[in-house]
């Protein structure tokens, strides 16, 4: 048989197995954010499909330990403190054996990581591959290539990416982002984009009039989301469009110069600062609104004006990043990232306003992005994942060896000596010695719902 | 009359069911076999120091600054070893009355901690995660106490021997007799 036919077949047989994910991260839930958020919905829509999840995370304060969530999706909180901006401290082979005792007593058969910003992600994946699981990396941002910092970034990211089996971005610029930052081949990218969960975004009861038109800002106040331009923009909107009010949730260390900028303009009454809206909130905000506007700097998704379009919320964004992939033409207005065109492109969208029907936008968004979706399409990169042969230790080495002339060998001696470390821990902990972990039956769970007997609540 | 123990690596579990006298007392064991490679490493640690003496006295060194502390180092690794050294963890279920957990060392000292039954709210399998591995333990969950109790405080027995201790314990504390529960174990999360 031709070896695309052998491949064929395997990817059938794979489509019918079982998969046993173990998701790592150093960004889950108690916090909230757009990774945190993926994470979970894609975790419960991979429950509900049949397959077996668990989330590995750091502790959070005194959070530690074995959490169940709803649908019996099962989060280890292992005790490593985080260190900087939530991150685990990477002590690069200090979370071999908590990994490897995890992944053999859950019977794993692949580990997905998330985020490339995560050190535990990295880790995780690093000791998964050297034990021979297959491996499959989310990339949710994009990074830039000229300062140090994304320098220093790049490369872990290329150690990490060159012996992963596939990879997944959620939009086309992140999949291009990521193929030139890691030098990985194309192909072995997957392009799955973030969805929304619609039940909880639902458009306002009533329609608001549209005497006085309401513009919503809720974003991080930080330079990477654009607070600067925001400064710029407001006053001049205003004093074009007296009917226009805004509405700025969110906290940040721009935030003081927004409240700079009202005062200055005498724009207290115009110019509504929430502070910082929690997740639950949201929606209530974004409702009270007729237009969204996102003036971000750098976005590989961005599923904020996602989150305002199932309201039925008209965006005006910047043009960067993953943005124009996000939404269809006619329901958000583009604009370069320089205030003189946000505010041509915020007179455009007030002149579209009459034609928009909150309703329909809200029904369009709930067929086009699904969380179900994401997840038949993720079990589909898991089968190609599984279905990806085994190889051995020396032709995975080469690999690294091409990363760079020093980084290369330094590379290579990570991964031998995580090798040697591999059969250190066999001997000192064989893996028969450790238990596996007996599956609670899931309908088990179900019967026994309500949700505050058997399962934590956040 | 006692069932067939259960033997793992490290570990081997004995049941034991006393019918005799005012009432029955159900027992759980857990031993320890004596173990080679610690008798080893204490001989061998005897040896090195008995060779560091000689070449200290043939050596001329100032011997008699350094070999007390040596021998002192030594005595005391050696009572430590010995005084930690556990021969046994035992659970002795008396239904109706309370539990009382054991744990026998190889020196001869007991340490006893007695539970009232109406004191227990409920025996739980827990997982605990350390920053190097994760492994099963048995807790008890008391009434007006934050902390969990451990049923076994020092050694960590395998889950087929932890979960017969704990369906006994379930029985005992739900006073029902059919509690049967396979191994769709009932597994709560943890507290702290």
């Amino acid at each position: 048989m031709e070896q695309w036919q052998q491949t064929l077949m395997k990817i059938a047989m794979a489509v019918q197995r079982r998969h046993r994910v173990l998701m790592v991260s150093d960004f889950f839930y108690p916090n909230f954010g757009g990774v945190e958020n993926h994470l979970y919905y894609l975790s419960q829509c991979l429950l509900e499909l049949g397959h077996k999840v668990v989330v590995m995370t750091h502790a959070y304060g005194t959070r530690t330990g074995v959490r169940y969530m709803t649908g019996g999706l099962k989060v280890y909180y292992v005790p490593w403190k985080p260190f900087l901006m939530q991150n685990t401290l990477p002590t690069i082979y200090g979370t071999f054996p908590i990994v490897r005792t995890i992944l053999i007593r859950e019977k794993i058969s692949v580990v997905h990581g998330h985020q490339a910003f995560s050190t535990l992600c990295h880790e995780a994946l690093m000791h998964a591959r050297i034990m021979g699981y297959k491996v499959v990396f989310t990339d949710h941002s994009l990074y830039g290539f000229a300062d140090v910092g994304s320098i220093h970034m790049n490369k872990v990211l290329q150690f990490t990416l060159s012996d992963v089996n596939q990879a997944i971005c959620v939009s086309h610029t992140s999949k291009e982002n990521t193929v030139l930052r890691s030098g990985l081949p194309p192909e072995k990218v997957f392009m799955i984009p973030n969805a929304v969960d619609a039940a909880m975004f639902k458009p306002a009861e009533t329609r608001l009039s549209r005497e006085e038109i309401v513009i919503v800002v809720i974003s991080r106040l930080v330079y990477r989301k654009g607070a600067d331009l925001l400064v710029e923009v407001i006053p001049e909107v205003c004093r074009l469009y007296p009917n226009v009010r805004f509405i700025i949730g969110g906290d940040g260390p721009k935030r003081v110069r927004l409240e700079e900028m009202r005062e200055k303009n005498s724009l207290q009454d115009r110019v509504e600062m929430l502070g910082a809206v929690p997740h639950v909130q949201v929606r209530s905000v974004l409702i009270r609104g007729h237009i969204f506007l996102n003036s971000s700097l750098t976005e590989a998704f961005c599923i904020a004006i996602l989150e305002a379009a199932c309201c039925g919320l008209l965006t005006v964004s910047t043009r960067v990043g993953g943005v124009p992939e996000v939404l269809p033409e006619d329901i958000i207005v583009l604009a370069e990232p320089v205030p003189n065109d946000m505010v041509q492109a915020i007179g455009k969208a007030i002149r579209l306003l009459p034609k928009i029907d909150p309703q329909v936008m809200h029904d369009r968004m709930k067929s086009l992005y699904s969380w179900h979706d994401v997840a038949r399409r993720t079990e589909l990169v898991y089968d190609c994942a599984l279905s990806c042969s085994d190889e051995n230790l020396l032709v995975r080495l080469s690999r690294y060896f091409a990363c760079g002339v020093w980084a290369g060998k330094l590379f290579c001696l990570v991964m031998t000596l995580d090798y040697l470390l591999w059969h250190l821990l066999e001997l000192w902990q064989p893996s028969k010695d450790i238990e596996e972990v007996p599956d609670i039956a899931s309908e088990s769970l179900h019967e026994e719902m309500p949700w505050s007997v058997e399962t934590e609540a956040i | 009359m006692s069932e067939k123990p259960i033997s793992s690596r490290k570990y081997t579990y004995i049941h034991d069911e006393d019918d005799t006298g005012f009432q029955s007392i159900d027992s759980h064991h857990i031993m320890v076999p004596k173990s080679r490679s610690r008798q080893f490493l204490l001989y061998s640690s005897f040896l090195v120091l008995m060779a560091h003496v000689c070449s200290l006295l043939l050596g001329k060194e100032e011997w008699r600054i350094v070999f007390p502390w040596n021998s002192l180092t030594f005595v005391i690794l050696a009572a430590a070893l010995h005084l930690r050294s556990i021969e046994k963890e035992s659970v002795l279920i008396m239904p109706t009355f309370g539990v009382q957990l054991e744990t026998h060392y190889r020196s001869g000292r007991i340490c006893r901690r007695f539970i009232p039954i109406s004191k227990i709210l409920k025996p739980v399998l827990n997982e605990c995660v350390t920053p190097t591995t994760c492994y099963w333990s048995l807790v008890l969950i008391l009434r007006g106490d934050k902390e969990l109790t451990l049923v076994f405080q020092e050694l960590q027995p395998p889950l087929e021997m932890l979960v017969s201790v704990w369906k006994a314990l379930c029985t005992a504390v739900d006073g029902d007799t059919t509690t049967d529960c396979g191994m769709e174990v009932d597994f709560r999360a943890s507290i702290l």
